[in-house]
């Protein structure tokens, strides 16, 4: 956003280099410009009711009735001077009132019931002053007076000069995060290890991060202590839900990697090479998934050379989109904040699905807030050139199909695994990601999955341990005997049928990796694609203070 | 101890764990705004200001009745913050017992010559502390009764006044640097012995509780392990540990010394003989030397008898006869158990060391062995170390890293988790190999010396090298133990059974054969089910 004065990226885009200028019609630019209107009607017919619409100016206009209903609903406490300061972004759940919610189950619980207590995790997030501000069980409001505790707890200790970590009972760990004005607490009886749940409640406050950016809450909470931050946030419940449910059962959460979609090597590359074609000034990131499973990923040469894509940031982007079935109609082009990358700064990311059933997803992220039609064109090039290549129909065709058995390996003790290589080529660049077959054989219902899970948290844990890791793991158990070794080549957890034998399991480990090495063209990004968009493009908005212009843009969300 | 110097670049100084305070309250004592000292019954350190004591008690409150809103019956145990670990233990219902250590720090000094401090917090294992606290207050009521006692007794005015009098001394002496797995089991070690001289202690005991009718229970002990206890396990747990860690050792520096010169020839009408009272009376010829012994409590959570504690030992064999409370043993009564057991003990000690040493021959001179391992039986409370070379009431000394002691701590953690059998193997970052293996109810932790070796080859060494042996001579530890402390399996049969059960766990020579149980009838399936697993890997091995 450096460059993000109106109008000017847009000159300069145009002087882009020439093999660009081919693929990236520059002199339509302003003719899109000129035609945007009617073509947006058309683009996004749903979106009178849908929650995002594409900044073209009319964000002033909405600004207003955003201020309006903040400073109206607001108990007086809470009505900001400026609020148009804190528009709300994005506002999820809350645009779409005849939305097929979710079943409101879990926040109309009743908090003194036994069945509340009994929740395997809880997660609350508060803010300094006390107030609540989300929790994952049960109504914020009726558990205003344990956040009170919590927040009395945290403030006591400090007040000593030290922090509170945790709390230990004999079937739960207590985990208290403090991260700028607010505090989160996880309540676990998981077997994951205190760094784990810390790490979770991090995914949790980078969420919030990832809708509101770290700057705008430190004004927030500078401006006015006890601000009630849920009407920010109003209807991202769903998405913090979503992603503790994701924490919970996707290992790349735990693994800090992605998944890739396993596909031909020409498959991958050819689908690279397109989306290395389609671009426009200002874009940085060109994202394709299918179904949460990265397909390629291609970034700005000179962006990624200060800085890579985080594993984190794309979980996060791929969950916000996953949250909200209102991004499956039509065009979205929204900000978004990539908290690893810089919590406080917005991308500008349009979203589209390009098949039918919303299985493959083209995410294209921009710094240039003013670029939706030139990336939306980007977008209509990859899907033409998809069309023509035949690609989509692979790509949604063989996400019928489970993406593939543990049984393919070959080797009968083996029951699953989570493998993360660590010899990729120019690793440092590149996205870490990891691979593992579909859950089967024992691990079906839900319990046993959380089990097996509950497992790998305990492996990774005691050998990633920050005092004391280890290099290898074999733990022999009722039910199965697993296995976790961390080499300089890989990671790898994997798990055997009880029955196994210490050579058995060599055995099998040989025949493993002997596998993963056939098949990681297919099963891995090995050479991730590049692209240069700009001579001289900014990290996101680094440093930048939302100004006026993009306070009202945020709004009119 | 407490400031080590660790080298390395520039200047950087350890800290070791320290203990910070240690508190009781009972939060019913002053339930009312403005009385709240009222609830604290100690406080250490007592230099603390009154209004500190009070908020620190009053943040164990909350932290306890904020995790009640989670789990009304299983609240916090320990607090973790950044400087600090605190622990919680309820024994007795509203008395709350808080111990808090200070993590290890690493002091380093910046160029500008600026302190910069930092905590390590991950370096305290929960288990271990919160064992010591439990064991903090074991050894109080052993000596003391419980806190109920103490207040109807004499209110509390009481209570504090014994909280006082023992914690005063005996926080002096927890020695937090060096606690361990073995704080965790706070076990029992128990000298292996062969049937015939097992037999000779149990009729000796016999005679003495005979000629002696007011003893009511009888321990004996050689070389600071247990033979006998009539006690229950877990009041002889604890009376193990004072014995072994506090009044034996106070009483070998004189010996080492010389002086206080055991023989007594000049008692006149008697052998000679090697006996003396480690309690009680110093000297029996002195008409006015004083007969008092310690009381102990035992059975507190039932029948609840106070006694008196005798500890009598000749040479390396000490006996322990606890006499109710309400009988005042007089100096005659200390002159005639010096007179008969005296000479007999010393006879006895006697023997077991030649025995000893003819085991010790048989088994053959010790080579420095490819492991280390601990042991522990949670069923007898059997607990053996080659690892700890020596462990005395100020440290412990142990022959392998620090670190190496706290990866068995988090595999001993791990075990905890379920009730299942399990098998763990890990391999440091220093490249040791370190073993767990938890089977019913005994744990057996290994550490093996062969940095270069792979899974294959580690389990091979388990399986060749003597883990038979130590399988077995761990195992005639807690036979022994079993056949001679329960009280119900005090018949020589059990002690043949269970050496039957070791020749053939010798014979087998599995890695993990210590799983057979003599108490339950899985002993046979056990035992079946572990050679099978032996022939199927000396199958794949050949």
């Amino acid at each position: 956003m450096a460059t993000g004065e109106p109008g000017s990226p847009t000159r300069e885009g145009m002087a882009l280099p020439q093999e660009q200028a081919g693929l990236c019609p520059t002199d339509t630019g302003g003719d899109e410009l000129s035609t945007g209107p009617e073509e947006q009607e058309e683009l996004l017919a749903p979106q009178s009711n849908g929650p995002v619409r594409p900044a073209d100016g009319q964000g002033d206009a909405q600004e207003e009735p955003s201020d309006k209903e903040l400073s109206d609903s607001a108990s007086t406490d809470n009505a900001l001077e400026d609020s148009s300061e804190f528009g709300r972004p994005l506002g999820v759940g809350a645009c779409e009132p005849g939305g097929p919610l979710a079943p409101p189950t879990h926040r109309d619980e009743d908090v003194t019931a036994a069945s509340w207590r009994a929740r395997r995790k809880h997660i609350f997030v508060l803010s300094e002053a006390g107030k609540p501000i989300y929790s994952r069980y049960g109504n914020e409001e009726a558990l205003s007076s344990t956040m009170g505790v919590m927040m009395a707890l945290v403030s006591f200790i400090q007040s000593g000069d030290n922090a509170i970590r945790s709390i230990y009972s004999d079937d739960r760990k207590l985990v208290f995060v403090q991260q700028g004005p607010l505090v989160l607490v996880s309540v676990s009886r998981t077997l994951q290890s205190e760094q784990q749940l810390r790490q979770e409640l991090l995914y949790v406050y980078y969420q919030i991060l990832s809708m509101l950016t770290q700057v705008s809450i430190t004004r927030i909470f500078e401006r006015k202590k006890n601000y009630d931050l849920r009407r920010l946030l109003a209807g991202s419940e769903k998405i913090l839900d979503r992603l503790l449910n994701l924490v919970e059962s996707d290992p790349g959460f735990l693994l800090g990697a992605v998944r890739c979609l396993p596909l031909p090597a020409s498959l991958r590359d050819a689908l690279g090479t397109l989306l290395q074609k389609a671009i426009t000034p200002n874009l940085v990131f060109s994202i394709l998934v299918a179904r949460s499973q990265l397909v390629t990923a291609v970034q700005e040469r000179a962006v990624i050379e200060e800085c890579r894509l985080e594993p984190t940031d794309l979980h996060l982007l791929l969950n916000l989109i996953g949250a909200s079935s209102a991004f499956q109609a039509g065009e979205i082009w929204t900000p978004i904040c990539l908290p690893r990358f810089n919590p406080d700064g917005y991308f500008y990311a349009y979203i589209s699905y390009l098949d039918a059933e919303c299985t493959v997803c083209l995410v294209l992220l921009s710094t240039d807030k003013e670029s939706f039609y030139a990336v939306s064109d980007c977008k209509k090039r990859v899907e033409e050139a998809m069309r023509t290549q035949g690609s989509l129909q692979v790509l949604s065709g063989g996400l019928q199909s489970p993406s593939y058995g543990v049984g393919q390996v070959g080797v009968p003790d083996l029951r699953h695994f989570l493998y993360k290589p660590l010899d990729i080529p120019e690793n440092y660049r590149q996205l870490p990601q990891f691979t593992s077959p579909e859950l089967e054989g024992p691990y079906c219902s839900e319990e046993e999955q959380h089990r097996l899970f509950d497992l790998y948290h305990y492996l990774h844990s005691r050998i990633h341990s920050t005092s004391r890791p280890l290099r290898l793991i074999y733990h022999v158990a009722e039910k199965e005997t697993l296995l976790a070794w961390v080499t300089s080549k890989f990671e790898l957890y994997t798990c055997f049928s009880p029955l196994v034998t210490k050579a058995g399991a060599i055995n099998v480990l040989t025949k493993l990796l002997r596998w993963i090495k056939k098949e990681e063209d297919r099963l891995f990004i090995r050479y991730p694609p590049k692209y240069s968009t700009t001579p001289n493009p900014g990290k996101g908005a680094k440093g930048g203070r939302p100004d006026g212009a993009e306070n009202g843009f945020f709004a009119g969300l | 101890m407490a400031a080590a110097a660790a080298g390395g670049a520039g200047q950087e100084k350890q800290l070791a764990p320290a203990l910070l305070s240690f508190f009781i309250y009972n939060p019913k004592l002053g339930p009312r705004e403005g009385e709240e000292e009222k609830k604290i019954l100690f406080y250490h350190p007592n230099e603390v200001e009154k209004n500190e004591k009070i908020r620190n008690v009053g943040l164990c409150e909350a932290i306890v009745q904020f995790t009640r809103t989670f789990s009304p019956s299983k609240p916090a145990k320990s607090l973790h913050t950044q400087k600090n670990r605190q622990f919680f233990n309820e024994p007795e219902e509203n008395f709350w017992m808080v111990m808090v250590v200070r993590n290890p720090v690493i002091e380093k000094y910046h160029k500008d010559g600026k302190p910069v401090i930092e905590y390590q917090e991950e370096e305290l294992l929960d288990k271990v502390y919160s064992s010591v606290l439990q064991q903090c207050y074991s050894m109080y009521k052993l000596f003391n009764g419980t806190f109920l006692k103490a207040i109807e007794d004499g209110g509390v005015r009481v209570l504090k006044e014994r909280l006082e009098k023992f914690f005063h001394r005996y926080l002096q002496t927890l020695h937090l640097q060096s606690c361990d797995l073995l704080d965790v089991f706070c076990g029992i070690s128990f000298f292996p012995l062969d049937k015939m001289t097992y037999l000779k202690i149990q009729s000796f005991i016999n005679r003495m509780e005979e000629s002696l009718n007011i003893v009511k229970y009888t321990a004996f002990l050689y070389n600071d392990q247990l033979i006998w206890s009539g006690l229950e396990q877990d009041d002889m747990r604890i009376l193990y540990k004072y014995l072994t860690t506090s009044l034996f050792p106070r009483h070998i520096e004189p010996e080492l010394a010389g002086r206080d010169s055991p023989i007594r020839a000049e008692m006149p009408g008697n052998l000679q003989h090697y006996g003396r009272f480690l309690t009680g009376p110093l000297n029996l010829n002195d008409p006015e030397a004083k007969c008092r012994f310690p009381k102990i409590f035992v059975n507190t959570d039932g029948t609840y008898e106070e006694l008196h504690l005798i500890v009598y030992k000749a040479m390396s064999a000490a006996v322990c006869f606890m006499i109710d409370a309400s009988m005042q043993p007089t100096l005659d009564f200390c002159r005639k158990l010096d007179s008969i057991v005296g000479p007999q003990l010393t006879v006895l000690a006697s023997d077991i060391c030649e025995q000893y040493n003819i085991n010790k021959r048989i088994s053959g001179s010790e080579k420095e062995p490819q492991f280390k391992f601990i042991y522990f039986n949670h069923m007898n409370l059997a607990e053996k170390s080659t690892i700890h070379m020596r462990k005395t009431p100020s440290v412990s000394l142990t022959s392998v890293h620090p670190d190496l002691m706290k990866i068995l701590g988090d595999i001993n953690s791990d075990f905890t988790r379920v009730d299942e059998d399990e098998e763990i193997i890990v391999k440091a970052m220093s490249d040791y190999w370190v073993v767990g293996k938890k089977s019913d109810q005994r744990e057996l932790y290994v550490i093996l010396n062969q940095k270069n070796a792979n899974l294959i080859e580690v389990n091979e060494t388990l399986l060749m090298t003597g883990w038979g042996r130590i399988t077995t001579s761990s195992f005639a530890g807690s036979g022994s133990c079993v056949a001679e402390s329960s009280g119900s399996l005090t018949t020589p049969l059990s002690v043949s059974a269970f050496s039957a059960a070791a020749s053939s766990c010798f014979l087998a020579s599995s890695a993990f054969l210590m799983a057979i149980s003599l108490s339950s009838h899985k002993q046979k399936f056990i035992l079946v089910y572990h050679c099978n697993k032996f022939m199927q890997t000396y199958h794949r091995l050949k």
